[in-house]
């Protein structure tokens, strides 16, 4: 019988994931720093910018210097929270599908879910956009003044798993049609959620509902980090439920498990030719 | 011996695959767009056979002839269009979780080893991915590092391995969960001799003192018939020939090569048509005992004139698989 997936074992799987990351970093520790410290640089420009334009007006759209920085700490925590969750591909999911490297997951002895949860864990090479978004946020709450409360905490760790199940949604959600077309649609996942990204910094506050409505639906940049650092501040933009991101949230995964499956099937009856025999590129 | 009790179990399967045929003229890209041009591929057609545990058993065919496709049927990477698929008495695409703890599979063309880090890490990684009890997992690291010659491995870089030792790397990494049924497809796929010879030998050890079945895909015929004691061919689809290696021989007229060597100037008559190779006085015959009987060819042999020497073998089985190969076109 296959081994139950406890929480115990998933722990472990997190925790296999983690003593690997470990390893690397202590074996091409000198290449790992490199690449975090360049991560870091790379984040910490896409939010300065904005953070240095609102100091220089007092603020952008309504929204003070703090609590543009606040959105800045809020999206900051969310990049480092991908790259600790997915730097394996796993969230950048059409590579994986596109690479016809599916097939090393569907022999192993876990169900797809639980392999690509736990398999792209990297605290220690990628924890460090997660750092500098947790002292953004430390500043930022001292700054504004805010006071904390277990429920205050809950709420903001509920934003920031729903942030995440939105990016996973999307990019999954994208990266169905590389079951379908696997050479044009390898990099599809990164084009819809990188290529976005520096708009999902930009506090949206001050400018037209019609722009800002769409912003939270059809292309949900606004959710990345605006709506939720509004409404962890208590002012949720249009006068919109802090509720809304989590329905947001749950209608696109439901979509996406539609889609996805279906092309999960598709893939397993027409098969994938793409497989690159040089290398191994996970 | 009951379905249930086989470790591979095929009941008319039935694969096709669709390619798209594309031209690279104007008017070709443009028919493309509107409406493009399809062709249906059969690798697999209704087919059915048993392998029973403890088997080791060769699957071969020409290129394209669904040998991949097989392999990757039953370890529940692909669906059938029909017919049913049983391993281990497990369905591969509704029980994969169950029977990956049980099955181990290896595609010579790829690797389950992590890239950037030694060998020993990946194996610790398919401890926990597998959940395999720590005494298990000792018990076939040791093992395989013996039979394998893992020692020097270990520490190393999979990405720094040659490919004979990231074979035997893989190969460890595959035994690690104890399967009870082994898929290799092209396993000496790209080996030197040392390798191919250390690798056989081995999978000749597992199936032997372990009882692991093995289904083994190659193109190399001589290993395989080294390996296995019975062979499944495929061609177009179909399974054209199940049994073992003498029975194929005899299929193809029980071609025997038969070495004559002889004084200078004396060419041997054996009224086949002459010999199919010769040097310094050495002749090579090609004779289907099928045709001429063994006696019969003792009899010519003994009224030549000027033989030295005589030496009768069966012929190399790629030679009797190419001609089958030839036939199947």
């Amino acid at each position: 019988m296959a081994a139950k997936t406890t929480l115990r074992r998933i722990m472990r799987l997190f925790g296999i994931s983690a003593k690997m990351d470990l390893a690397w970093l202590m074996r091409d520790t000198m290449y790992a720093l490199a690449g975090i410290t360049a991560d870091m640089i790379g984040n910490l420009s896409v939010v300065s910018g904005v953070l240095l334009i609102s100091v220089r007006f007092g603020g952008i759209g309504g929204m003070s210097a703090d609590e543009v920085l606040f959105m800045m700490a809020y999206s900051t925590l969310i990049t480092g929270l991908f790259i600790v969750f997915g730097a394996s591909n796993n969230i950048h999911i059409s590579r994986i599908i596109g690479r016809g490297q599916l097939e090393h997951f569907f022999i192993q002895p876990l169900s797809l879910k639980t392999q690509l949860i736990t398999y792209g864990f990297c605290p220690f090479t990628g924890g460090g956009n997660l750092l500098v978004g947790l002292i953004l946020l430390i500043i930022a709450i001292q700054r504004l003044g805010l006071t904390l409360s277990v429920g205050w905490i809950l709420a903001l760790s509920g934003h920031l798993l729903t942030t995440m199940v939105i990016i996973v949604a999307r990019s999954y959600l994208a990266s169905t049609l590389a079951f379908y077309a696997p050479v044009a649609a390898e990099e599809i996942s990164s084009t819809v959620i990188e290529g976005t990204w520096l708009l999902s910094t930009f506090p949206l506050s001050g400018m037209p509902a019609a722009l800002q409505v769409p912003l939270l639906t059809i292309l949900p940049e606004g959710l990345m980090a605006w709506f939720p650092a509004l409404s962890l501040l208590g002012k949720p933009p249009l006068g919109w439920s802090a509720a809304y991101p989590m329905l947001f949230a749950l209608i696109l995964t439901l979509i996406t498990s539609y889609f996805f499956r279906k092309g999960l099937n598709y893939y397993v009856r027409k098969g994938s030719n793409r497989y690159v025999p040089y290398g191994f590129r996970r | 011996m009951s379905p249930m009790a086989s470790a591979v179990n095929l009941q008319g399967v039935t694969k096709r695959f669709v390619q798209w045929q594309r031209d690279n003229t104007g008017k070709g890209m443009l028919k493309n767009l509107l409406k493009p041009e399809k062709k249906e591929i059969t690798a697999l057609l209704d087919v059915s056979f048993q392998v029973e545990k403890g088997e080791f058993v060769a699957y071969a065919g020409p290129n394209g002839a669904g040998k991949s496709t097989t392999m990757k049927l039953l370890s529940g990477m692909l669906l059938p269009d029909s017919g049913d698929i049983a391993v281990l008495g497990l369905c591969p695409q509704r029980q994969r979780r169950e029977l990956m703890s049980r099955l181990g599979v290896l595609f010579g063309n790829r690797t389950e080893l992590w890239w950037d880090h030694p060998v020993i890490q990946s194996y610790e990684w398919k401890k926990v991915v597998w959940d395999i009890p720590e005494a298990v997992y000792h018990q076939n690291l040791e093992m395989v590092t013996e039979l394998l010659d893992l020692g020097g491995l270990l520490k190393t870089f999979s990405r720094e391995l040659s490919l004979g030792q990231r074979m035997r790397a893989d190969l460890g990494m595959l035994l690690l969960h104890s399967p009870e049924l082994i898929l290799l497809d092209e396993p000496t796929l790209g080996l030197d001799v040392v390798a191919k010879r250390q690798m056989i030998s081995f999978l000749k050890k597992i199936n032997r003192e372990n009882g692991v079945t093995l289904i083994v895909t190659s193109h190399d015929m001589d290993d395989l018939e080294e390996m296995a004691q019975r062979i499944l061919m495929i061609s177009g689809g179909k399974i054209a020939y199940d049994g073992s290696f003498d029975g194929l021989r005899t299929m193809t007229g029980n071609l025997t090569r038969l070495t004559v060597a002889t004084d200078n100037g004396f060419v041997p008559d054996l009224g086949n048509g002459g010999p199919v190779s010769s040097e310094k006085g050495v002749y090579e015959f090609e004779i289907d005992l099928a045709k001429t009987p063994i006696q019969e060819l003792m009899r010519q042999l003994s009224r030549a004139q000027g033989v030295r020497d005589v030496e009768i073998k069966k012929a190399p089985i790629e030679q009797v698989i190419a001609r089958l190969y030839q036939s199947w076109r």
